[in-house]
């Protein structure tokens, strides 16, 4: 929690934009495209009347030269109400003694929050641990960033509660980012997240991977799911290489999966500064990637 | 070697039996450790290593098995049995005041002692010697407290169930001078628990034990004290008690010094309405203004009269500096708790103040209570009793018959509990197999895990 507290992780992430990755469709004014039939001078298209447009909008200089009834389109800016979801349940507060996974995830979260209210961007933060969903709404006041900071700080990661009941109640956001491990309610989220896509959300995923999930110590002969205490396995060194290849095919496939929904996917290792893993989420070249 | 409680020992061999039983049967538990993605490990039950016995399993099965042993014995209490002697003894040895000369005692001691027998010594209290007797006889001396025998009986009596095992019969002596102060109203009751007879070898007494008091007065042919005490005679030439009433001279000092036992008394005639008061001992000072007390008390002789107080003890300036070879001790207190009387004690004898007027006028010193009181005042130094010696039905009472002087071993009660040499032992070795059972746990924490299909682990 020191990279939170030293104000190190907002210098380095000052300066980078987070921007829509589509015209937007309305909102506060902004600093993201917006496609509005507005007085704004940037002109973009006229369009012919249809019922229902406001009769004031007609072009009628255009109907006394082309005798054509038209409305003119205008290109505005609008802001992106955006929110962060961020996984604390118990498989997150890995490696023990580190809490990794956790360590990184805030960090992400604090940072996307960061950059996002410097695009003049709502932010709010929505953190599901083990006494369910605790949401700040998308405000662009000041002090949001530090009330995000608060909530990080008091959260522990602990128990096993779903996302997606959580991702649901976050409609009103167009901009949703959840940093998650996906190792606990994934298809449910996934449901979720389509239906989200289709409504005109963005959404990212930052997937969160701890450098000891990939290769781990093996330091005791059988290994728990601290969400799950029953599930209990072996691990040696003779089934270290079965379990990495099952472990990679599913990161390939919820890859797939989430960019099949049409969501951002990133993944991240534990052991990755927080500032890169913002600055590939927030490029808006990037269409996700698995590195690790 | 026998055990007092064999039921722990058999209890002890079933548990290690179950341990030993248990260990072969029961799969270790292995360490786990957490895993998030632990999901994506080969989905193989978990159990412990059971065909293979690693030594560090056997090492630490038996000392848990040896541990359990040496619990449940060391709870048996085992007993080492000596070798058996024929007579046992246990010689009462008097190192009271009572005792004329302790070496008599001493040299009686060795004579009965041998190895193996226990030695109590005795005054007021009693000790049991078991070991390094001679040293207890060399450092035997001269005492001032009271003997009495009930306490040494008693201590006595649990030597003797300490020794039942040692020797076939037991044999207990009584070396003292046996005086009537040592004999109290237990005795007889506490002697009635010995079954055999008391060997009592009888040794000199203090000679005050022996002579008569003999008590003078130096003071006016009708001083009204000689009537309260009786005595209508001066300076005797044997007197071990000398009350003075007028000044005391060197003589006195020469004469308390000179013998053994002697109470000087320094009991002034002054003090009464019509007299000056008298000279005092450094010790006390006349009172400013002289009042009026309405009883005195030494010891339980209670006197109810006007008495006109005329000194008060000194508070002692330092009392580091006071005179080392004296002890002064208040022997008489004014019903206000104020000192009427102090004793101060030499080596051998002891001087006594007492401030207390004797009227010349009035029945007081007819009255018995008065008489009494100033007995009190007269007694022996330290407030002792005198030592009379005990009759010769009470000391016949006290050795029983000589038939059975020897009692047997099974006559005598055995010790509720006897503390038994190997047991501290035994929890010794009980721990030492408990700390190494730790340290070999704490080697083979790591479980050995084999895939129940795995096959190649």
């Amino acid at each position: 929690m020191q990279q939170l507290t030293s104000g190190a992780l907002l210098d380095a992430v000052r300066g980078v934009h987070w921007p829509a990755r589509r015209v937007s469709l309305g909102g506060f004014q902004g600093a993201h495209r917006s496609r509005r039939i507005g007085s704004s001078p940037e002109f973009t298209a006229y369009r012919p009347y249809q019922q229902g447009d406001d009769p004031s909008k007609i072009d009628w200089k255009l109907f006394g030269r082309t005798e054509r009834v038209a409305v003119r389109l205008a290109e505005d800016e609008s802001n992106l109400p955006t929110t962060v979801l961020v996984d604390a349940s118990a498989s997150m507060a890995f490696p023990v003694d580190s809490m990794a996974k956790w360590e990184l995830a805030s960090a992400v979260a604090l940072g996307l929050c960061a950059v996002a209210q410097a695009g003049m961007d709502p932010v709010g933060l929505a953190v599901v641990d083990a006494h369910g969903a605790r949401a700040l709404p998308p405000r662009t006041r000041q002090g949001t960033v530090s009330n995000i900071l608060r909530l990080l700080l008091e959260t522990t990661p602990a128990g096993s509660s779903p996302l997606a009941p959580a991702l649901s109640a976050l409609r009103s956001s167009r901009r949703i980012a959840i940093v998650s491990d996906f190792l606990g309610d994934a298809d449910a989220l996934l449901e979720q997240v389509r239906e989200l896509v289709v409504g005109g959300r963005e959404i990212y995923a930052v997937h969160i991977v701890a450098r000891e999930e990939v290769d781990p110590t093996l330091a005791t002969p059988v290994i728990v799911d601290p969400e799950d205490n029953a599930l209990r396995r072996p691990l040696d060194t003779n089934l270290l290489g079965q379990y990495q290849a099952a472990f990679a095919r599913w990161r390939e496939s919820l890859a797939a999966q989430w960019r099949a929904a049409g969501a951002v996917y990133h993944s991240a290792t534990s052991d990755e500064p927080a500032e890169r893993v913002i600055r590939r989420v927030a490029s808006p070249l990037a269409v996700g990637d698995t590195s690790a | 070697m026998n055990f007092l409680a064999p039921a722990f020992l058999i209890g002890a061999a079933a548990v290690s039996a179950a341990v030993v039983v248990l260990h072969f049967i029961v799969t270790r538990e292995p360490k786990t450790a957490p895993l998030p993605t632990a999901r994506f490990a080969p989905d193989l039950p978990v159990r412990a290593q059971s065909r293979a016995i690693h030594l560090q399993d056997l090492l630490l099965l038996l000392l848990r098995v040896l541990l359990i042993l040496a619990v449940g014995a060391a709870l048996a209490q085992p007993v080492l049995r000596p070798p058996r002697r024929d007579v046992a003894r246990i010689v009462l040895v008097d190192r009271s005041r009572a005792v004329a000369d302790p070496a008599e005692v001493v040299d009686s001691a060795r004579s009965l002692l041998g190895d193996g027998d226990a030695l109590v010594l005795f005054d007021e209290s009693a000790s049991v010697v078991r070991e390094a007797i001679e040293d207890s006889l060399a450092s035997l001396g001269s005492a001032r407290e009271v003997g009495r025998l009930s306490s040494a009986l008693i201590a006595g009596l649990r030597a003797a169930s300490s020794m039942r095992d040692a020797a076939d019969s037991l044999e207990m002596v009584v070396v003292s001078p046996l005086v009537s102060e040592e004999l109290d109203a237990a005795t007889d009751s506490v002697r009635a628990l010995w079954p055999g007879a008391l060997r009592l070898i009888p040794v000199t007494a203090r000679r005050d034990s022996s002579i008569e008091h003999a008590t003078s007065i130096v003071g006016a042919a009708d001083d009204p004290l000689r009537f309260a005490l009786h005595s209508g005679s001066n300076v005797l030439a044997h007197d071990t008690v000398r009350v003075v009433r007028g000044s005391l001279s060197v003589a006195d000092s020469v004469w308390v010094r000179g013998g053994q036992g002697r109470v000087l008394v320094y009991w002034p005639a002054g003090g009464i309405e019509g007299v000056d008061t008298p000279t005092l001992p450094p010790a006390w000072a006349p009172r400013s203004a002289a009042d009026t007390v309405g009883a005195v008390i030494a010891d339980d002789a209670v006197v109810v009269a006007p008495f006109v107080r005329y000194a008060e003890l000194r508070e002692p300036a330092d009392s580091s500096s006071a005179n080392q070879d004296l002890t002064t001790r208040v022997v008489a207190r004014w019903v206000d708790g104020r000192p009427a009387a102090t004793e101060e004690v030499y080596d051998r004898s002891c001087f006594r103040t007492v401030t207390v007027p004797v009227p010349a006028r009035g029945d007081l010193v007819l009255r018995p209570r008065f008489a009494e009181f100033a007995a009190k005042l007269l007694r022996p130094c330290g407030g002792a009793t005198p030592l009379t010696a005990s009759t010769e039905a009470r000391l016949a009472a006290l050795a029983g018959t000589d038939e059975d002087r020897l009692v047997p071993r099974s006559e005598i009660a055995p010790p509720s509990r006897v503390p038994q040499p190997l047991v501290p032992w035994l929890y010794g070795a009980a721990l030492a197999f408990a700390a190494g059972a730790m340290v070999v746990r704490r080697r083979a924490s790591a479980a050995t895990v084999t895939p129940e299909s795995g096959g190649d682990a």
